[in-house]
């Protein structure tokens, strides 16, 4: 399947065309849906080249959780929000507010879950577990958790950080 | 293998492109989003293609996507708290923090 001419030259083809239409279209929604195309696209190569566990990843966070807070940022440049009448900041800073904040917070839940999903000591059968022909799982749960195990601990931490950031800049209120 | 590091590196480009020539925030914010796609694109290819025993790259393409939702979240905040005083999603007249 990583060979195949059939699922990549298609597929390379559409991923650098909407890429460009995400860069030249005038209207910002349109670059969002392109945007969003490039990103399942992305997903399928890493699908192709063997990597399930990041495609799934991928059209998660960029193919959905990303483009829900990159349009309420279009929707709040809309013309409709320029009005004065409307009272645009009151009504829209605790939605982006919460929603920035729902994403790192799910990212945090999904890394102390998968930390519990991946541990030797949690699934005793998980060495035996083989999903794919490459052993994916057992090269995940020993990058992360023996070679990378630092960096994955920034990483949560600096989720945490975020989410710390977010509630004391909405507390100034500035 | 090399097809699909002419991929990587050809949304790597797009995304370079787009973040020094366009004026659009989201657009560059968007930008920023294809490198970091061609970079995890490269991360994969090599991992498949050369480490078939650890996969490396398939870990810290993990920490990629994991840190390029966090960036994304925190510049679209801040672009919002700037739009809220420039009235403006051109770049050029972001002068000042």
């Amino acid at each position: 399947m990583i060979d195949n001419p059939i699922i990549f030259y298609p597929s390379f083809v559409l991923i650098i065309l909407f890429a460009m239409i995400t860069l030249f279209a005038r209207n910002i929604v349109y670059s969002l849906l392109s945007a969003i195309v490039v990103f399942f696209f992305g997903a399928l190569f890493f699908y192709v080249l063997g990597s399930e566990y990041n495609a799934i990843i991928q059209a998660a966070i960029y193919g959905l959780a990303v483009p829900i807070i990159v349009g309420i940022s279009i929707m709040f440049c809309s013309p409709y929000y320029k009005n004065p009448e409307v009272k645009k900041y009151k009504i829209l800073t605790p939605y982006i507010t919460f929603l920035c904040g729902g994403i790192f917070l799910l990212a945090f839940v999904y890394l102390v879950l998968m930390s519990l999903a991946m541990s030797p000591d949690t699934f005793h059968y998980l060495g035996n577990l083989q999903v794919n022909s490459f052993d994916t799982i057992w090269a995940f749960a020993k990058g992360i958790f023996v070679n990378y195990v630092w960096a994955f601990e920034l990483l949560s931490l600096l989720l945490l950080i975020v989410i710390a950031g977010f509630s004391m800049l909405k507390r100034r209120d500035i | 293998m090399y097809q699909y590091l002419m991929v990587g590196l050809l949304l790597f480009i797009i995304g370079l492109l787009g973040s020094v020539f366009v004026k659009n925030v989201i657009k560059i914010l968007i930008s920023i989003e294809f490198m970091l796609l061609g970079i995890n694109i490269n991360f994969v290819t090599f991992a498949t293609y050369c480490d078939n025993i650890n996969f490396d790259g398939y870990v810290v393409a993990l920490f990629y996507i994991a840190i390029g939702a966090v960036e994304l979240a925190v510049a679209l905040y801040l672009f919002y708290l700037m739009y809220t005083k420039k009235q403006s999603d051109n770049v050029e007249k972001y002068t000042d923090l």
